[in-house]
């Protein structure tokens, strides 16, 4: 039974090391995806103003 | 101000997702309900059949990276460089899901979580380089840092038989090899299938894993270049 237990942990750990990595490779995807359409909004927003009314 | 975003369609195509996501929770049910019980050790035995897949996925990782960073050298073409971040950074998490795995089973069976044995040591070994890869190539310049990481992948690339034959070759406190270790190995057709079923569902994990990270870096540089050409402008007053 206690190494049922362990067997339980090791799968545990294994796929928990998959999905933490996929969750965070997910985040930064995200982010970065928000920082570049900041970037690009600043920019626009830039031209518009040099543009005049 | 054109910017050369990556596409945006998904990163991981809908049917490759679901085939891997379907293939893991197949493995899954192969290895808890289906394949039979290993006699001398138990149930624990059945750590093997995520633990060699993994270690199988890092060694594949390895040479794609590898390959992909000797490539970038050759061409300087930036998707060599998106594939061999891509794979040489999973190298790090699937040798390290294949060390901590063996070394719960090493607790269990072994009555201890680690030994320096020859085949342990050359997989730890990989593990240490392909973390020091991910840290020179955060903190190394652009210019010098594909040749940095280029060694380090070949380094890498030559540990990878060293940790396969080492248990052939060395005397070692790691089982001998189940495939291919010559008279008096092999494994039962229901564990050969599942080992099999395991190390295919971990691959297309794996290339799902790698079609994101690649993603991501393809990000990355749009969004170092975005920044420049932006800061260029302020700089210039435009």
């Amino acid at each position: 039974m206690e190494n049922l237990h362990w067997l339980f942990y090791a799968y545990g750990i294994g796929i928990g090391l998959l999905f933490a990595y996929i969750f965070r490779i997910s985040r930064r995807e995200q982010s970065l995806r928000r920082r570049m359409a900041g970037l690009e909004a600043t920019v626009e927003e830039h031209w518009r103003k040099k543009a005049g009314p | 101000m054109s910017t050369p975003s990556p596409t945006e369609s998904p990163a991981v195509p809908l049917w490759m997702g679901g085939a891997a996501a379907l293939a893991m929770i197949v493995h899954l049910y192969l290895v808890f309900v289906w394949v039979s019980t290993e006699s001398t050790m138990g149930i624990i035995q059945r750590i093997f059949y995520f633990h060699v897949p993994a270690a199988m996925t890092a060694f594949v990782a390895c040479f794609v990276g590898g390959i992909a960073s000797i490539l970038y050298l050759a061409t300087r073409n930036n998707k060599w460089d998106d594939l061999s971040v891509a794979a040489n950074e999973t190298v790090v998490l699937f040798e390290a899901i294949n060390i901590s795995m063996g070394s719960m089973w090493g607790r269990r069976v072994w009555g201890i979580w680690w030994t320096w044995d020859a085949k342990l040591t050359s997989a730890f070994l990989l593990f240490f380089l392909y973390v020091a890869y991910v840290s020179i190539r955060r903190a190394t310049p652009v210019e010098v840092r594909a040749t940095v990481c280029a060694v380090i992948c070949i380094l890498g690339m030559l540990d990878v038989p060293l940790i396969y034959m080492s248990n052939r070759i060395f005397r070692t406190q790691h089982p001998s090899p189940v495939i291919g270790g010559g008279r008096g190995s092999g494994l039962a057709p229901d564990m050969l299938f599942t080992l099999m079923f395991g190390m295919c569902a971990m691959l297309l994990v794996w290339g799902c894993i790698v079609r994101l990270r690649r993603r991501v870096a393809q990000l990355e540089r749009a969004a170092d270049d975005l920044v420049r050409r932006t800061n260029e402008m302020v700089d210039r007053g435009i």
